[in-house]
């Protein structure tokens, strides 16, 4: 390890560019949330007027709940379907690995936009796949408005978020069940133990800094997400897709509040870094 | 990567920058910057018109040219706000809305005052009721040129084939949706994904059930939104919502989509304006039809919601060249040379257009009908809640909307977050008032 | 593995590969189809095949400059991400200097940072610096945006190098930056060019920031041109769909043919 001076030339270029681009605006949008704003020009001082009403704001508290449900869901399914198909992917052979692997993985090469627009279009009522599919099957029954109902649009989206993201979790998994030992596998396997029991009692916890990570990964995508939303439902039907970042939106680019939209990403920014420091204190216990 | 093409990559990056740069610079000098809504298709598809009128009226610039950015029309509001923030609007735009938006960018600065202009043209095809749209603390910032009625386009085949007159009265306007819905034809297209569409039709509505006076006294007086008339408004679009007036999980369709159910015979009407004549025009598979949706309430007169679409607004930034120079140019599209051009061309019928012109040139049949049918009421004709309503309350206007015809909120609770929303844009200045 | 394990296995592997790509088969199907196709049911294929929407797209639509834009904006963003992070990442990997923990977390805080909060006020520093409407009001930001993954990324990619490698260089009394050069730049190569894919990955794929700073139609990148056609071309679908292909296809390719370079990159610091 060498000790040297030099090593902030080395840091300044990324530092600089990190800190103008984005640590600058970071520190600016704190200020920002204590002005009353006009079309995006600034007027007066109104202190914490504007935490005020973000508390009393009941559009924001809706938004912040679905973010919580998109955290839950996203660890429900897509990170535990990742699990599984790595656990399985890991004893097939390399070509078959490669290939579902890159199968896997190419949805999470589609930009979020264009993701959007198709499932918009699977989801659509009078000519949307998902509609057709389920009434060739005989069930017509369950045939619904998908992203415009209140009950069914925030689960619909988020069956497009795991599309995107389960392929990266098979892909980490993948990586770190090839550094396990196999002879731990076998030594069950002796034992009789079934391919399930294997799976639950050792692959599992032996994963467990992946899971973390991957944890903290999507919980922190879930918070902060945005192009998916806008592009299907714009926070709609009613409020029922309102996340956090299409309220911020609106408020900033829709109505020129840019005082409130500060606020509220000031709030978003302290709810994604007690989140991240809760995860690496947790990290750093295990 | 070797280390030759490590050092010839800062170049290429430099050279690239340098390029972008400089690209900027060199038409900021010959150039007006104009943006428009007038695309080839979808709403306000008056595209041709518009090509061709760029070619008649850019002389009148005295040299300069102009530099063209067409955006969708929900794309166009929110870009120019943008824009405005930061101070960087084009020299010449034709956006909306009027009134409290545009009231709003003049408030601050953005906007060139363009009185001078008014007089020295004598633009008098332009009445004080829109005039008083367009202006701010007492000095006109918009010319406006467009104006949009809504109506009821309808399939003439499907009603003949089943027997259904055109309706003159709402009940005969509930029995023909009825016996549509009994013939398993969906009677209206309808499609409110993108939020908008039901704004205009509550816009209808409204005007329906209060009439002109009762959206006054709420729009530009003390009254509350919780009125009955108002109740009476989202009670009806409600209950169209309820039983089956429109297709199924339409709260998920879109506009566009709407339209093409309609176009294709598979609607037997559907309820929004002219600002979409051309694809309408152009898409449909049968002869269109238009009617005006009949008074809902008793006591109300005959009349249709009346818009003034878009207007030409200038930056406050462009130098006095070529604010004079978009002066002209303006002067000679709102020409009536121009307006024939825009009738035939572009399916827009302008501002100042009379009843005789629009009888002698040559354009669709469904346009004129639409017009002459729109037009003759213009006493009774009421407002276009997207161009009234500041921009806080529209915000507020679309998810509380689709909460109401989605069933999941009453028209009473509905109402009160309209009036909370609207006391809140009051108290913060927000309101235009004519 | 019993039999009947084995058959659910198979038959998971299965429903999930259907999952993946029966969207992306329907946007393939979509591109070849017509206005007219538009309620004759989501698979019907239309014969002969016509891929006249690619060309339109391509042409009429300026889905031409799109593609230009995206081009030149991801390899901009790559190239000032792979000059600037790896230097950063060594720093961090093998130097000691005063205040390397509390840099360091600096780093790591912006990998959790909203874009949607940055732009409220970066939007009005860009519209100071005169870069709204400038590709430079969207490289650099972007560059910034993806720092924090990338110098993370390099310093686990650093960590790799065997110190006596450098140690040995140092004794020879050779400068740092020569060393970082000579040295350390060949033996990491290979996450050098991890790192410009998943960069390159990541700028393609970006919405909001050219959304919002682009102004000037021949600036937009595909994400945006995509994005708009919804309502400009109303219910072209095989027009949106052509360009939704034209979007996402070269990133397929490219993650197919650089597979396993992707991955490397993807789980340096996952699994470590």
């Amino acid at each position: 390890m060498l000790t040297t001076r030099s090593a902030y030339l080395f840091l300044a270029p990324s530092l600089a560019l990190y800190l103008l681009f984005v640590g600058l605006p970071i520190l600016q949008i704190f200020g920002f949330s204590f002005f009353d704003w006009d079309n995006g020009i600034a007027g007066d001082f109104i202190g914490l007027a504007n935490y005020g009403r973000l508390l009393a704001d009941g559009v924001f508290w809706t938004a912040l709940w679905h973010n919580a449900i998109w955290v839950v869901l996203t660890l429900a399914f897509p990170l535990l379907a990742g699990l599984v198909l790595a656990a399985i992917l890991a004893e097939r052979n390399a070509s078959v690995v490669r290939w579902l692997g890159a199968i896997y993985f190419i949805p999470r090469t589609i930009p979020l936009v264009v993701a959007g627009i198709i499932w918009g279009w699977i989801y659509n009522p009078i000519f949307g796949l998902l509609n057709f599919a389920l009434e060739a099957v005989g069930l017509g029954g369950l045939a619904g408005a998908w992203l415009a109902q209140d009950n069914t649009a925030l689960l619909s989206l988020n069956v497009v978020g795991a599309w995107t993201f389960f392929g990266f979790c098979v892909i980490i998994y993948l990586a770190a069940i090839q550094s396990i030992d196999p002879s731990l596998y076998e030594a069950a396997s002796i034992d009789g133990a079934s391919w399930w029991r294997k799976f639950r009692d050792l692959t599992v916890p032996l994963l467990r800094g992946s899971t973390l990570f991957l944890g903290l990964y999507a919980a922190i995508e879930a918070m902060r997400f945005f192009d998916l939303v806008w592009v299907t439902t714009q926070g709609g039907p009613g409020y029922s897709t309102e996340v956090l970042t299409t309220h911020i939106y609106k408020s900033f680019f829709l109505v020129g509040d840019f005082g409130y939209a500060a606020t509220l990403s000031v709030v978003l920014l302290i709810i994604v870094l007690s989140i991240s420091a809760g995860a690496f204190a947790l990290l750093r216990k295990s | 990567m070797t280390l030759s093409t490590r050092r010839s990559l800062p170049v290429l990056l430099a050279a690239g920058i340098t390029a972008g740069v400089s690209i900027q610079t060199a038409t900021a000098q010959t150039v007006v910057t104009q943006w428009d809504q007038f695309a080839m298709a979808g709403i306000t598809a008056a595209g041709p018109a518009m090509d061709e009128l760029i070619g008649t009226c850019e002389p009148d610039l005295g040299g300069a040219t102009v530099l063209r950015t067409i955006a969708p029309s929900i794309g166009i509001r929110d870009s120019y706000r943008l824009a405005v923030s930061a101070n960087k609007t084009p020299d010449l735009a034709y956006t909306w809305p009027a009134a409290s938006v545009l009231a709003g960018y003049a408030r601050v600065g953005a906007l060139a005052p363009l009185d001078d202009y008014y007089e020295q043209y004598g633009w008098e095809g332009i009445n004080d009721f829109y005039r008083g749209r367009n202006s701010f603390d007492g000095a006109i910032y918009g010319v406006p040129m467009e104006q949009d009625l809504m109506g009821v386009y309808y399939n003439p085949t499907l009603f003949e084939e089943n027997g259904i007159a055109v309706p003159t009265t709402y009940a005969e306007f509930q029995a023909a949706v009825e016996a549509f819905k009994e013939k398993g034809i969906t009677p209206i297209a309808f499609g409110n994904r993108d939020r908008w569409p039901a704004t205009n039709t509550l816009s209808l509505l409204l005007g329906l059930t209060a009439g002109k006076d009762g959206e006054e006294a709420v729009l530009f007086g003390d009254a509350s939104w919780t009125n009955d008339q108002f109740k009476l408004a989202a009670e009806t679009f409600q209950s169209w919502a309820k039983n089956g007036y429109f297709p199924k999980g339409f709260n998920g369709i879109g506009y566009d989509e709407a339209n093409a159910l309609f176009l294709s015979g598979r609607a037997a009407m559907t309820i929004t304006g002219t600002w979409v004549l051309q694809d309408m025009a152009r898409g449909a598979s049968f002869d269109l039809g238009v009617f005006m949706l009949p008074p809902i309430a008793d006591g109300v007169p005959p009349g249709t919601m009346w818009g003034e679409g878009s207007q030409w607004q200038v930056s406050a930034n462009a130098s006095q060249e070529v604010k004079d120079a978009t002066a002209a140019y303006i002067n000679c599209l709102i020409s009536p040379e121009s307006r024939k051009v825009w009738v035939e061309k572009g399916y827009l019928v302008p501002i100042g257009t009379t009843p005789e012109e629009l009888k002698q040139w040559d354009t669709l049949p469904i346009v004129k009908s639409f017009f002459t049918q729109g037009l003759a009421t213009s006493d009774a004709n009421f407002y276009d809640l997207h161009t009234t309503l500041p921009e806080s309350v529209t915000q507020v206007l679309y998810p509380e909307l689709q909460r109401l015809i989605g069933g999941d909120v009453t028209p009473d609770d509905f109402l009160s977050a309209m009036d909370a929303a609207w006391e809140t844009a009051i108290d913060n200045g927000e309101r235009w008032v004519p | 593995m019993t039999k009947s394990t084995r058959l659910v296995q198979n038959l998971i592997l299965l429903v999930f590969a259907l999952y993946a790509l029966v969207p992306v088969y329907l946007v393939f199907l979509a591109a070849i189809r017509s206005e007219a196709d538009l309620f004759s049911g989501p698979l019907t294929l239309s014969w002969p095949i016509n891929f006249n929407n690619f060309g339109r797209i391509w042409s009429e639509a300026g889905f031409a400059t799109f593609f230009m834009n995206s081009v030149i904006t991801a390899v901009s963003v790559t190239i000032l991400v792979v000059l600037t992070a790896p230097l950063a990442g060594f720093a961090f990997a093998k130097m000691n200097f005063r205040g390397k923990e509390a840099l360091f977390g600096l780093f790591l805080a912006g990998l959790v940072v909203p874009a949607p909060s940055v732009i409220v006020a970066l939007y009005g520093n860009l519209q100071a610096l005169g870069l709204i409407d400038n590709r430079i009001g969207v490289i650099l930001p972007q560059a910034a945006l993806l720092m924090p993954f990338s110098v993370f990324m390099m310093r686990t990619v650093m960590q790799d190098v065997p110190d006596e490698l450098i140690e040995a260089a140092v004794m020879d009394g050779a400068g740092l930056f020569k060393i970082f050069l000579t040295i350390v730049v060949p033996v990491v190569k290979p996450g050098l060019m991890s790192l410009g894919l998943i960069t390159f990955l990541f700028a393609w794929q970006e919405y909001l920031l050219p959304l919002v700073v682009f102004q000037t139609e021949s600036l937009k990148p595909l994400t945006v041109g995509a994005a708009s056609l919804q309502g400009r071309y109303g219910v072209d679908y095989g027009g949106i769909a052509a360009a939704g292909l034209i979007a996402f296809a070269p990133l397929v390719v490219l993650f197919l043919a650089m597979q396993r370079s992707f991955v490397r990159g993807l789980t340096a610091g996952a699994v470590k």
